[in-house]
C-alpha cells in the first residue's frame, strides 16, 4: 500500500532536478522541527492519548514520533553526511525517506485528529503538536525532492560479521517483544491505532530501505537463531506484564488460534487441500477433554489423567480427520472443499443433538458442558497464580507457557515435514497430481496423512482449549471459524511459519483491541478475503513457492526466487 | 399412508425450493467451473428485495396483484448483487489457481450477510436486519391451508411448486431454443473454442450469473412466504443443501438440478418420518442431507443425471 | 491375416529374458477403440521403437501399459507377474515414463524434480521425518545424492538449484528422464523425448537413450522422427488406427509398402481414424 501511495505523490522529474537542492535542508529541518515539537506539549487535555501535555517531558506517543524522526536524520545523513561512504550504497535512503515523511505525516495528521476528537476541537491542540506536524509536512516534502539514490548494491553481497548479524536479530526481538507489550497496554483505540501507524512507518522504510531485503538474508543465514530468539521472546512476554492477566487471556486466545491454525497450515499450504471443517477438529478435541473432565457436567465416567486426556482427543480428531479425508481418493479441487463444510457441518449439528432426547447423551446439546476445571498436571494447578523471580503469573499466563510449547511443537512438526521427503510430495502433488502418481507418489496416502497430521494437532490444542475457555459448547465451532482459519493463512501466506502465525495474530489481536470495530469485524473479513485474493493472493509473507503459483506468468519472479533459493542451499 | 403423502408433499415444496436455487450453482459450475459459494446470499438478497420493494410501495396491503411487482424488485436486486459480484469479485480471477475464486466466494458470502446485517435498517421506513423479519402475507399464496383427505397442503407450497414448474419450462426454452442459450451451452463445452467463433464469453457468463439470480429470487420470495420471515442468515443453510441437490442432479446439467432438488426434498422428508429411533425426526435431517451429499460426492461424483466434468483438480 | 498373426510371427529372436509382456490389450472409450488387440514384447537392453501416424493410439497405449488407464482388454505383465493397473504400482514394480506434453513440478527445482522420483524407493514416514533420526538424515542424504547423480547423468549436473520451469525445453525433456531414473526403472517409456528439440540436441537426445540402455534399463521410445528411430532402435512397431500394423527390425520395418502407405496415405478414407485425435491426446 505505501509503495502506490509514495508513487503517487511523486514529484516530476522536472521539478526534482529544480529544486532538488532544497530537498536536503528541508528534511533536516523538518527532522528538528518533530524533535523540538515532541518536546512540547501536544494536548491541552492531559487525559487523551495517554498524557501528551507536559512541556518537555515526552509522553509515550510522543516518542514515537522522536524515533521515527531519529530513523529519518540517519537516514539523512546517509544522503549527505559521515555516514554516506559506510551506508550510502547499500541502504536506498531517499525511498525510505520518503516513506518516513509520508508515514509520519499519516502520524502526526492522526494525533491532531485524535486529540481533536477525544478533547472535543481542535483548540485543544497545543503548540508542539503544531509544531511537529509542520515538521512532518517539510520531511514530506523534502524527501520527495531529494534525487533517488544511484546505483546500489545487491544486498544479498552484503557481508558483516555473523556476530552483528545475530545482534541484529536480537535487537529485531527485543524491538518486538517491547513493541507488542506496548501495544497490549494501550487501553484507548486511538493510542493502539497510532502505535499500529507507527510500527506500519518502521516497517514501509525497512522494505523501502532495503533493510528488511537484508535482514530476510540474514536470517536465513542464521535460521536457527532467529527461531530460538524467537522463542526466547515469547517465553519472556508474560514477565512484561506484571501479573495482568487481561492482556495474557488476548495472548492465550491468540496462541490457540495461531496453533490451529499452523495445524490446517498443513493440509491446505502444504498439501494443497482445502478444508472448510477443520474447526470441527479442535471442537472434538475440546469435547473429549470436557467430557473426561471433571465437571459436574461431564458425561463420561472415566478420570484419566491429562496426558492420556490429550492423546485420546488428537487420536479422535486424526480418525475424525482420517474419515474426512477418505474421500480424497475419489473427491478433489472445489468438491473436497464442500465434502469437508458437510463434514463440519455434521459434526456441528452431532454435538447440538446428541443432548440424551434426540440422541444418546454425550455433549448436552446446545447447553455444552460448562464448568470445566481448571487444568492440573501433577501438583501443578494451572487456576492458581506463582510467583517467579518476583513477577506473579496468574492462570492465563500458566496457559499461556502450555500453548507456547504446543504451539513450538506444531511448527516443528510442519517444518519438519515439509523438509522432507512428505513434503516433497505434498508439493508435488500441488504441482501435478497424475504426474506425481506416475513418479511412484503415493498421492491419497500423503493427503491423508495431511489430514490425519493436521487433525491431531487440532485436537491437541482442542484439549486444552477447553480447560482454559472453562466450557465447550457447539455455537464455538460453526463454519466461521474454519473461516476465519483459513483466513489467517490465507492473509499470512499459506505454506509460511512466521505468516501465519502473524496473520493469526493480525485477526485475534485486532478486534480484542478495537473494540468500537467489532460490530463490523465480519463485514471487514469479508471483504479482506476478496481483496487479499484479488491484490495478494500469496499473503504478507509469501512462501516462494506459493507465490510461483499464484502468478505462473511471472518470470522474473521466477528468476529472482531461484537466485534466492541458490542463496540458501549454498549457505 | 396419509402420513406418506403428506411427506412427500411437504419433500415436493422443501425440494421445489432447494431446485429453484441449485439451478444457480449448476449454470454457473456448467460454464466457469466455479463452485459460486456466495450463490446463497443471491437467494438472501431477492428475499430481502422483495420485501424492499414491499415496504416502499405497499406496506399493509395484502393484494395479490402485489406479488409480481415484489417478485420484480427480488429478480432485481438478486440480479445485480450477482453481476456486480462476478464483474468485481470472480472476473479477475479467472486464470488465477482454483483457491482463489473459492476463498474470494467464501469472502463475499460473508460480506453481503453482515452488508445486510448491518445496513438494512439504515434505510428509513425499514426494521433492524438483526433479528427475523416479518415478511408480508399476500392474499391466494398464503392464508389458511388446503385440505384434500388428511393431507395438509400450504398455498405457499403450491406457489413454489407452481414457480419450479413455469421456471423449468422457461428455462429449457432459453437454453435449447434461443440463439444465447445455445451459446452457453458452446461455452460450457469449451470457451476458447467458442470464443474463437465469435461468442462473447464474458457476455454468456454473466448471462448465467444473472439467470441463476433470476431463480434465486423467486425463490427467495416463495421461502418468505412459506415461512413467514426471513433472516440475513437464511442463505447459508439454503445454500448448502441447494449445492446439494445440484451435485446429487450431476453438477453441470440443470435438469439434474431441478431432479436433484426434488429428490433431496422428498429424502428430508422422509427421513424425518420413516428414520426410527432417536436418530430419525427433524433434528438430524440436516445431518442426512450433507451425508448424502458426502456420498454422492464419493461414490457417483457425477451425480444422478450425469455431468459433463467431474475430476477437477 | 489378423494383426496378432503378425506379432506371432515375429517374435524376437535376441535371447534376452522379457521384461514386458503385454498381450492382446484392447483400450475403448465408448464406441471408440482408440487401442485394438496390440501384443508387445520388450526384453532386457533393447531398444525398442513405437511409430506410426497422429492418432494411431500410441499414447493411449502407454498409458494402459503404465496404469494410467485401466485397459478394456488384454493383460500387462512385468517381469512375469501380472501389473496392476495403478500408475504408482506400475513404478514400483520398475516401469517408469516420461510425457509427450512435459509435466514437470515447474514450481521445483530440477533437484527436487528428480528427488521426487526417488520417493517410492525411499521410506522415510511422518514420524520419522518429525523425529530426524540417523536413519532419516542417512535417506535424505543419500536421495540427494543420487538425485544430484543422475542429473550428472543425463547432462544437468549444473542446473540441480534451477527451477524446472526456468529450464530450456530440451533440457526439461532431460529433467524428465532424469525423474522418471530416480524411481529404479527395468523399463523406460518415452513418449517423444525428442519433441521441439533442434538436430544438435536430438543427437544428444540419441547418445543420452544409449547411455540409458547400456546401463541395463530396456527402453521404449514413441517418436515421430523417423531417422531418430531408424539409428536407436533394436526393433520397431507401427500402430495404425490402434492396432498393430508392422513389427520387426528398423530395416524391415522403413521398407515395408504398408508403413508408407500408412503414413502418406491412400485417400480420403484415412483421414478420419477411429481412434483419430481422442487417442493420441493425453487424457488428463
Amino acid at each position: 500500500m505505501n509503495e502506490r501511495i509514495t508513487e503517487r505523490l511523486k514529484l516530476p522529474d522536472s521539478v526534482v532536478q529544480k529544486y532538488g537542492r532544497f530537498g536536503w535542508p528541508l528534511g533536516l529541518a523538518g527532522v528538528a522541527l518533530v524533535i523540538v515539537g515532541a518536546f512540547l506539549s501536544w494536548s491541552y487535555d492531559p487525559d487523551v492519548l495517554g498524557d501528551l501535555s507536559l512541556n518537555l517531558y515526552p509522553g509515550g506517543l510522543q516518542i514515537l514520533a522522536i524515533i521515527i524522526a531519529l530513523v529519518s536524520l540517519a537516514l539523512l545523513l546517509i544522503v549527505r553526511g559521515p555516514l554516506k561512504p559506510r551506508f550510502g550504497p547499500w541502504v536506498d535512503a531517499a525511498l525510505g525517506l520518503r516513506a518516513a515523511g509520508t508515514w509520519l505525516l499519516i502520524y502526526m495528521a492522526l494525533i491532531v485528529a485524535g486529540i481533536s476528537a477525544e478533547a472535543g476541537g481542535l483548540i485543544n491542540v497545543n503548540p508542539g503538536g503544531w509544531v511537529a506536524l509542520l515538521g512532518a509536512l517539510l520531511l514530506f516534502a523534502g524527501s520527495r525532492l531529494i534525487a533517488p539514490s544511484a546505483e546500489l548494491r545487491d544486498l544479498s553481497e552484503a557481508k558483516v560479521p555473523s556476530s552483528l548479524e545475530i545482534l541484529v536479530i536480537a535487537v529485531m526481538m527485543a524491538a518486538i517483544l517491547f513493541g507488542a507489550a506496548y501495544a497490549l497496554g494501550r487501553e484507548d483505540a486511538w493510542s493502539f491505532v497510532l502505535f499500529l501507524v507507527f510500527a506500519g512507518g518502521l516497517i514501509a522504510i525497512g522494505v523501502r530501505t532495503g533493510f528488511v531485503t537484508w535482514f530476510g538474508h540474514s536470517s536465513i543465514r542464521n535460521r536457527k537463531v532467529l527461531t530460538l530468539a524467537a522463542f526466547v521472546v515469547a517465553f519472556f512476554f508474560p514477565f512484561t506484564q506484571g501479573g495482568s492477566d487481561a492482556n495474557m487471556s488476548i495472548a492465550t486466545q491468540v496462541l490457540i488460534f495461531a496453533a490451529t491454525a499452523m495445524g490446517l497450515n498443513i493440509v491446505v499450504g502444504l498439501a494443497g487441500l482445502l478444508d472448510l471443517g477443520y474447526v470441527a477438529f479442535l471442537g472434538a478435541g475440546a469435547y473429549v477433554a470436557a467430557m473426561l473432565s471433571n465437571s459436574a457436567f461431564a458425561t463420561i465416567d472415566w478420570k484419566p489423567p491429562f496426558v492420556v486426556v490429550m492423546l485420546c482427543g488428537a487420536g479422535v480428531a486424526a480418525t475424525l480427520g482420517l474419515i474426512i479425508g477418505s474421500p480424497t481418493l475419489r473427491v478433489s479441487g472445489d468438491y473436497l472443499a464442500i465434502v469437508t463444510l458437510g463434514f463440519g457441518e455434521i459434526f456441528r449439528l452431532s454435538m447440538f443433538n446428541l443432548d440424551g432426547t434426540n440422541g444418546p447423551l454425550l455433549t448436552n446439546g446446545p447447553n455444552g458442558i460448562p464448568a470445566i476445571p481448571d487444568l492440573e498436571i501433577g501438583s501443578f494447578n494451572f487456576g492458581d497464580t506463582h510467583e517467579v523471580l518476583g513477577i506473579e503469573l496468574a492462570r492465563f499466563s500458566n496457559y499461556y507457557f502450555l500453548l507456547l510449547a504446543l504451539l513450538a511443537f506444531v511448527i516443528l512438526v510442519f517444518t519438519r515435514l515439509n523438509n522432507s521427503r512428505i513434503g516433497r510430495g505434498w508439493v508435488a502433488i500441488r504441482e501435478d497430481e497424475k504426474a506425481a502418481e506416475a513418479m511412484g507418489v503415493n498421492t491419497f496416502g500423503l493427503k491423508l496423512l495431511a489430514f490425519a497430521v493436521g487433525a491431531f494437532l487440532a485436537g491437541l490444542a482442542g484439549t486444552i482449549k477447553a480447560h482454559q475457555d472453562v466450557a465447550v459448547s457447539p455455537d464455538q465451532y460453526i463454519f466461521l471459524e474454519s473461516a476465519f482459519l483459513l483466513a489467517a493463512i490465507v492473509l499470512g501466506g499459506m505454506g509460511t511459519v512466521a505468516g501465519v502465525l502473524l496473520g493469526a495474530t493480525i485477526l485475534k489481536l485486532l478486534p480484542e483491541k478495537l473494540r468500537f470495530f467489532s460490530e463490523y469485524r465480519l463485514l471487514f473479513f469479508g471483504l479482506l478475503l476478496v481483496l487479499m485474493m484479488r491484490f495478494r493472493p500469496e499473503g504478507l509473507v509469501a512462501s516462494r513457492r506459493r507465490q510461483l503459483e499464484f502468478h505462473e506468468e511471472d518470470e522474473e519472479l521466477a528468476v529472482a526466487v531461484e537466485s534466492e533459493l541458490a542463496e540458501e542451499v549454498g549457505k | 399412508m396419509d402420513q406418506f403423502f403428506q411427506q412427500l408433499i411437504n419433500g415436493l415444496t422443501l425440494g421445489s425450493l432447494y431446485a429453484l436455487i441449485a439451478v444457480g450453482y449448476t449454470v454457473v459450475y456448467g460454464i466457469v467451473q466455479l463452485i459460486n459459494f456466495a450463490h446463497g446470499e443471491v437467494f438472501m438478497i431477492g428475499a430481502f428485495g422483495a420485501l424492499s420493494t414491499y415496504l416502499l410501495l405497499f406496506d399493509d396491503q395484502t393484494q395479490v396483484w402485489i406479488l409480481p411487482i415484489m417478485l420484480i424488485g427480488a429478480i432485481a436486486a438478486s440480479v445485480i448483487t450477482a453481476v456486480l459480484m462476478e464483474r468485481v469479485a470472480y472476473r479477475p480471477l479467472r486464470n488465477a489457481p482454483r483457491l482463489a475464486p473459492l476463498i474470494t466466494a467464501i469472502g463475499i458470502s460473508v460480506f453481503l450477510q453482515e452488508a445486510v446485517r448491518l445496513f438494512y435498517d439504515k434505510i428509513p421506513g425499514f426494521p433492524s436486519a438483526k433479528q427475523r423479519i416479518p415478511f408480508p402475507q399476500i392474499d391466494v399464496v398464503t392464508g389458511p391451508a388446503i385440505q384434500i383427505g388428511d393431507v395438509t397442503i400450504q398455498r405457499a407450497g403450491i406457489f413454489t411448486m407452481a414457480a419450479l414448474a413455469v421456471c423449468s419450462a422457461l428455462l429449457w426454452y432459453f437454453v435449447n431454443r434461443t440463439r444465447l442459450g445455445r451459446g452457453m451451452q458452446a461455452v460450457s463445452q469449451d470457451p476458447d473454442t467458442a470464443s474463437l467463433m465469435g461468442i462473447n464469453v464474458d457476455r454468456i457468463i454473466v448471462v448465467a450469473f444473472a439467470m441463476g439470480a433470476v431463480l434465486a429470487a423467486i425463490a427467495g420470495v416463495s421461502q418468505g412466504l412459506q415461512n413467514s420471515n426471513i433472516d440475513f442468515r437464511m442463505g447459508f443453510l439454503a445454500g448448502l443443501k441447494a449445492f446439494t441437490a445440484a451435485v446429487l442432479g450431476g453438477i453441470g446439467n440443470i435438469q439434474g438440478a431441478v431432479v436433484g432438488g426434488l429428490v433431496l426434498g422428498v429424502v428430508e422428508a422422509m427421513a424425518i418420518e420413516y428414520i426410527p429411533g432417536q436418530f430419525g425426526g427433524s433434528s438430524w435431517k440436516d445431518v442426512w442431507a450433507f451425508v448424502i451429499l458426502i456420498l454422492v460426492l464419493v461414490f457417483r461424483p457425477q451425480g444422478l443425471l450425469g455431468a459433463r466434468v467431474v475430476d477437477r483438480a | 491375416m489378423t494383426v496378432t498373426d503378425v506379432v506371432r510371427d515375429r517374435t524376437p529372436e535376441s535371447g534376452g529374458a522379457p521384461v514386458l509382456e503385454a498381450t492382446g490389450v484392447t483400450m475403448r472409450f465408448g464406441g471408440l477403440v482408440a487401442v485394438n488387440n496390440v501384443s508387445l514384447q520388450v526384453v532386457e537392453g533393447e531398444i525398442l521403437g513405437l511409430i506410426g501416424p497422429n492418432g494411431a493410439g500410441k499414447t493411449t497405449f502407454f498409458n494402459c501399459l503404465t496404469g494410467m488407464y485401466k485397459p478394456t482388454g488384454g493383460e500387462v505383465r512385468f517381469m512375469g507377474t501380472p501389473l496392476p493397473p495403478k500408475p504408482r504400482a506400475v513404478v514400483r514394480a520398475g516401469m517408469a515414463r516420461t510425457f509427450q506434453n512435459i509435466r514437470l513440478f515447474g514450481n521445483m527445482t530440477a533437484l527436487e524434480n528428480v528427488m521426487v522420483g526417488r520417493y517410492c524407493r525411499t521410506s522415510s514416514a511422518a514420524v520419522t521425518s518429525v523425529l530426524r533420526g540417523p536413519k532419516f538424515r542417512r535417506e535424505e542424504a543419500a536421495t540427494r545424492q543420487r538425485a544430484q547423480e543422475l542429473l550428472d547423468f543425463v547432462g544437468l549436473g549444473r542446473t540441480a538449484e534451477h527451477l524446472a520451469r526456468n529450464l530450456s525445453y530440451g533440457d526439461q525433456r532431460r529433467l524428465e528422464i532424469a525423474r522418471a531414473l530416480a524411481t529404479d526403472p527395468q523399463l523406460l517409456l518415452l513418449d517423444e523425448p525428442t519433441a521441439g528439440m533442434n538436430p544438435q540436441e536430438t543427437d544428444q537426445a540419441k547418445d543420452l537413450v544409449f547411455k540409458i540402455r547400456d546401463s541395463g534399463i530396456a527402453v521404449v521410445v514413441i517418436e515421430h522422427d523417423m531417422r531418430f528411430i531408424f539409428n536407436l532402435c533394436d526393433r520397431v512397431l507401427c500402430l495404425v488406427r490402434g492396432e498393430t500394423l508392422v513389427e520387426g527390425t528398423p530395416g524391415e520395418v522403413q521398407s515395408d509398402p504398408r508403413v508408407i502407405e500408412a503414413y502418406i496415405g491412400t485417400g480420403g478414407d484415412d483421414d478420419n481414424g477411429p481412434a483419430d485425435g481422442a487417442a493420441e491426446e493425453d487424457r488428463s
